[in-house]
């Protein structure tokens, strides 16, 4: 009987010492912060057709930051995923003809906890088929830490077509 | 499979020699009329032995001991009758059986099984009975089993959960229903258990790894449904089941009848049930920092249907027991509407609000077939059981067509599924198993096994996340049990089984812009070459009982193990509702687990406490590991989680005290703990995803003296402590700590001759609002169902027809 005991109390002392050993791990998600000078785009911003853009916004993490990236798509049928609290005026429900579409993805620099992205994205006026479409789309926006935690931004921007004046 | 019996035979008669037979217990079982009862199951202790009467109710044992045993006879629908007996040569024991009336379903556990588990399983194991199921009806059979010591669901709205196993799921419990394990897509958090709770007859959950009858994925737990009722001779009968929920204004009916002529018996059961969106006790829920509004408190969508069949059929002669059970258990339920998944959508309030009861996008229906037909054999010392079974898992994914990532603006009309079939699995299973049990002597029980099992899963639909595959497993296993002294039990098994997937390559149905050298290429991207990977392992379990009068100890250390599931070797697609893009390890290596087990329970006229502590190593748990990377032309944008292996280290248990106050007011505790870390990769020093937080519940129930036409009376409380959870991975949340009321009353009533049973049950009577941190719906902050009033009214029916 005694050895049971004896095999108890070191199952209960060992979980007790890992307990206590346990290091101190990240469990704090990245940052996504639009509120500096110069951000761009807001919710309900536009861009332009023909026209590139700096994307700008200030990334942070209590550790290191991991990467980004950036997706723009149409939302021409409202589906949404947006995460902001605005809501925007949008266009009236329409079917795409020939959506503009962007993804790509960035590395930030190793050993960054904060990060201000200048990023320069250029939006072509059409593609071999035509040009794109004017209206409503999604800014997409996640990021990573290095730990894998992460923030995704949902916009809602226009792209329009400057009028030649 | 010839030479595997001879195999098996041998085996089993390696340790057999010539004992003196002259001892020889027999008698005639008989009813309330005196007219023989065929087909009652007796059972001798101390030496585990069971037969079935024949058509004359006789029944006989071959004994290889003079000395003391205890007979049990049990059959449905009669009580349970049991006999000391003191056999000093040849003894004749006739026993008669009076009748109660029940329904098949309300058969209680013979005393002598829950003893059997209790003292002569190394195993922990937890055993529950449809009136248990009854009384703590929930939304679905996993939930209504999350009041078990180490047990907890993953939930998915309110009709639908997966069960969890002191922190392990999915892929690491196996559910077997019959003898015959129940394939599903496990693997998916967004669907449940396909299994109708108000079939469930009797229960067992065991706790800790049993690979050894199982085979792959026994490493967390089993689940393990059994059907054991046959009607009793000329009878039909049968019951009524019908229940009522506030929360979701769910409706339900289950209705079964039986009948028995001779040898040959019929069960049959239909189950309806019809819910609508259940409420929160909130008016709006906060995904990330957009705030969606409710109508009324309701989960917008989450309203749900089953439509559930059951058939059941058989022979049943003196040593030979064949039955077949056939099911078909369908499913269709909404999902939050104002999330697919974790992606927050823009809903069309007036559509969806327009009714509670409604379905629209996104919605799944899930329908599983299930044909099983297990047979017994039971001569002198042996015990053969085969199963067979057959099952079709269909899982349709329902939505809007949205064109995520490069998929076309709009979804071409030529394409060979519809536009709005987001994901579809289907999957064809085929499994056999064949077990011999031979009791050698007094002292030893030999069991040794074969099973197999082959897969066929399809897939279609716009999404891809895992490619089609065929698989195979098969196994063999030998499992002796050793009487050490009469107070001490061995246990030793090993097993081996081998496993075979073959990866069907699947390409996407729209081209994605490739950046090569000679600029931008549109190709159509290759998500899943073909692949063939081989498994094989080899696994064993040791164990050991104590058992005194007042003091039971048990012990059981084993290995497991699972074969990687084709998930996990081959994802490659983007999981749009968890912005996760997943991808898969053609490398990965069988998981192994090693587990200590124990059990102590100390029992007293009035107190009893029991302590279920469990250490658990895993050298390789297959992880979904978050990364920091992201991926633009595969993964369209989305954060990387790739599939690796770490080693795991988890421990924790359980423990449970009744005391009893007086004779009719009873206490009681429930506790549970476990942790889990990862001790290398990326993850090191994290946990795992959807570790259960401690809990306490405390018990009280009033039990008062049957009264007027009111019979066991039962009114009791639950209080359970649910600690916060801020051991997490990512993408997980920190959950807060709660505290939830449960209240529960009922009885047997007798009108008349017509008795009844009523169920009355107050979920979250405080109405609290409170995150599990085990639901599916808890990352975008979905609070718990409010306070419900569950009713469960069932009707028992019985009749004698001609003798």
């Amino acid at each position: 009987m005694k050895r049971y005991h004896f095999l108890f109390l070191l199952l209960i002392s060992f979980a007790l010492i890992l307990a206590c050993n346990k290091e101190e791990i990240d469990d704090q998600k990245p940052e996504i912060d639009l509120d500096i000078s110069g951000a761009f785009p807001h919710n309900c911003d536009s861009i332009y057709f023909d026209e590139t853009f700096v994307f700008k916004a200030i990334f942070s993490d209590n550790t290191e930051l991991g990467s980004y990236s950036i997706e723009l798509h149409q939302n021409f049928d409202h589906h949404a995923h947006s995460t902001e609290v605005i809501t925007c005026d949008l266009s009236p429900v329409k079917t795409p003809v020939n959506p503009f579409h962007f993804i790509k993805s960035y590395t930030i620099p190793d050993g960054s906890s904060e990060y201000v992205t200048n990023l320069e994205i250029e939006v072509p006026n059409g593609n071999d088929n035509n040009d794109f479409d004017e209206g409503d789309y999604h800014f997409f926006i996640s990021l990573t830490d290095k730990e894998g935690w992460s923030t995704q931004k949902g916009l809602n921007i226009n792209l329009l077509r400057r009028t030649v004046n | 499979m010839k030479s595997f019996l001879g195999f098996l035979i041998l085996l089993t008669t390696i340790t057999s020699s010539g004992y003196s037979q002259s001892v020889l217990l027999s008698g005639k079982v008989t009813d309330e009329n005196n007219l023989p009862l065929p087909g009652a199951t007796v059972w001798l202790m101390p030496v585990k032995k069971g037969v079935i009467t024949n058509a004359e109710g006789i029944y006989l044992f071959e004994l290889f001991q003079k000395g003391r045993y205890t007979v049990n006879v049990s059959f449905l629908g009669y009580k349970t009758e049991t006999k000391m007996l003191n056999i000093q040569g040849k003894e004749t024991i006739d026993i008669q059986l009076f009748p109660m009336l029940q329904t098949l379903q309300e058969v209680e556990i013979k005393d002598n099984y829950l003893e059997r588990i209790r003292k002569e399983d190394a195993r922990n194991i937890e055993v529950v009975n449809d009136v248990f199921l009854k009384q703590n009806l929930g939304g679905s059979l996993m939930k209504s089993l999350e009041r078990l010591p180490g047990v907890s669901t993953i939930e998915i709205g309110s009709g639908q959960s997966k069960p969890m196993i002191r922190g392990l799921g999915f892929n690491r419990v196996v559910v077997v229903e019959n003898g015959i394990k129940h394939e599903g897509q496990q693997w998916g958090s967004d669907h449940g258990l396909e299994i109708d709770q108000f079939a469930v007859e009797h229960l067992e959950v065991i706790k800790g790894p049993a690979s050894l009858m199982y085979g792959s994925d026994a490493i967390g737990g089993i689940i393990e449904l059994k059907q054991f009722g046959i009607p009793s001779n000329n009878t039909i009968g049968g019951s009524i089941d019908m229940t009522g929920k506030s929360n979701n204004d769910l409706i339900g009916s289950s209705v079964s009848v039986f009948t028995r002529k001779n040898s040959l018996y019929l069960i049959l059961r239909a189950t309806i049930l019809d819910y609508a969106d259940y409420k929160v006790p909130t008016d709006s829920i906060d995904i990330y920092s957009f705030r969606a509004p409710l109508y009324n408190n309701e989960m917008r969508n989450t309203a749900g249907m089953e439509k559930n069949f059951h058939a059941s059929f058989g022979i049943v002669k003196t040593y030979y027991l064949s039955r077949f059970f056939v099911s078909r258990v369908h499913s269709k339920n909404g999902f939050f509407a104002n999330a697919h998944g974790l992606e927050p959508r823009r809903v069309d309030v007036t559509l969806h609000d327009r009714s509670a009861r409604d379905i629209h996008y996104p919605y799944q229906e899930v329908t599983h077939f299930k044909a099983i037909n297990r047979t017994e054999w039971m001569k002198s010392n042996w015990h053969i059981e085969s199963e067979f079974g057959f099952q079709h898992n269909l899982r349709q994914e329902m939505s809007q067509y949205v064109n995520h990532g490069y998929m076309p603006p709009l979804f071409p009309n030529d394409m060979p599924f519809p536009s709005d079939l987001e994901r579809q699995f289907d999957k064809y299973i085929y499994s056999a198993n064949l077990k011999a049990t031979r009791t050698v002597n007094n002292k030893m029980l030999v069991t040794s096994g074969l099973s197999m099992e082959h897969q066929n899963n399809r897939i279609d639909g716009r999404g891809f996340m895992i490619p089609a595959f065929e698989q195979f497993s098969g196994g063999a296993f030998i499992y002796g049990k050793y009487t050490l002294s009469g107070n001490s039990l061995l246990h030793l098994g090993v097993r081996y089984d081998f496993g075979a997937i073959d990866i069907s390559p699947y390409n996407d149905w729209f081209e994605s812009p490739n950046e090569t050298e000679n600029g931008i290429v549109n190709t159509f991207l290759q998500r899943a070459p073909a692949l063939s990977r081989n498994f094989s392992s080899f696994t064993w379990a040791a164990g050991f009982n104590y058992n005194l009068e007042k003091l039971l100890l048990k012990v059981n250390f084993g290995k497991s193990f699972r074969m990687p599931i084709a998930k996990e070797l081959a994802a490659n697609g983007v999981n749009y509702h968890h912005f996760s893009y997943e991808v898969g390890n053609p490398d990965l290596s069988p998981e192994i687990a090693y587990q200590l087990d124990i059990g102590t329970e100390l029992t007293s006229k009035y107190f009893a406490i029991g302590i279920t502590p469990f250490l658990n190593y895993f050298s390789n748990y297959i992880y979904l590991n978050p990364s920091s990377e992201h991926d633009q032309l595969y993964g369209n944008g989305n954060q990387i989680f790739y599939y690796t292996q770490s080693k795991v280290l988890r421990f924790g248990g359980e423990i449970h005290a009744h005391f009893d106050i007086t004779k009719s007011l009873k206490a009681g505790m429930i506790g549970e703990y476990v942790y889990s870390e990862q001790l290398s990769g990326d993850k090191k020093g994290f946990s795992l995803p959807f570790s259960p937080p401690a809990s306490v519940l405390l018990h009280l129930k009033l039990v008062p003296k049957p009264f007027y036409f009111i019979d066991k009376p039962y009114l009791s409380i639950d209080y359970k402590l649910t600690a916060s959870q801020n051991q997490i991975v990512p993408p997980e949340e920190k959950s807060k700590g709660y505290q939830v009321v449960n209240l529960g009353f009922g009885a047997e009533i007798h009108l008349k001759k017509q008795p009844f049973t009523l169920n009355f049950q107050v979920q979250n009577m405080l109405n609290q609002k409170y995150y599990n941190h085990m639901s599916y719906y808890r990352l975008i902050n979905v609070p718990e169902p409010g306070r419900s009033f569950i009713l469960n009214v069932s009707i028992p029916f019985n009749y004698k027809i001609g003798t």
